[in-house]
């Protein structure tokens, strides 16, 4: 059942990072980016399950908070520079 | 199963820093290093340290994508080179 999560996740994280390394625009590379964040939330939220250990929810809560800050920083940057 | 992706998000890590070091736009090298912090903030995990993993979440994916957005913001030549 885990291995059948890490196989998806690491095909998932492969793709957007193929993404990440020859999108055209900008903007295919910050939806990639945000793609891994969600990505790498899950997988910390599944190894805190796997371990049965409480403190590693609370490095997806930070990183959760800090990877929507810095979606919207670069967005915003995208969007102001005409 | 946990060793392979280890090796995967190493040599993803190792790609990732010769992406940001290459790129030709500023925010694309800024994105690539976002993602050289990621792939570290999984390994920090994967190697049970739990509060290096916060710190380097806090510091990577906040403060220094911040930080460089916000001097990029402040200059005038734009972003190419």
């Amino acid at each position: 059942m885990i291995e059948t999560f890490f196989v998806l996740i690491g095909i998932g994280v492969v793709l957007s990072f193929i993404r990440i390394l020859l999108g055209p625009t900008s903007s295919d590379r910050v939806a990639a980016l945000d793609t891994m964040n969600v990505m790498l939330i899950g997988t910390i939220t599944v190894i805190a399950l796997v371990l049965k250990r409480g403190i590693y929810l609370d490095i997806a809560l930070v990183y959760g908070l800090l990877s929507y800050l810095e979606t919207v920083v670069i967005s915003r940057y995208l969007e102001g520079r005409k | 199963m946990m060793n392979y992706l280890i090796i995967l998000a190493g040599a993803m890590m190792i790609i990732a820093a010769v992406f940001a070091v290459e790129a030709k736009k500023i925010l694309d090298a800024v994105i690539a290093m976002s993602v050289v912090s990621l792939v570290s903030v999984f390994l920090f995990i994967a190697m049970r340290a739990p509060d290096v993993a916060i710190t380097e979440a806090s510091v990577g994916a906040g403060l220094v994508t911040a930080v460089f957005l916000v001097s990029l913001f402040k200059m005038k030549g734009g972003d190419e080179q």
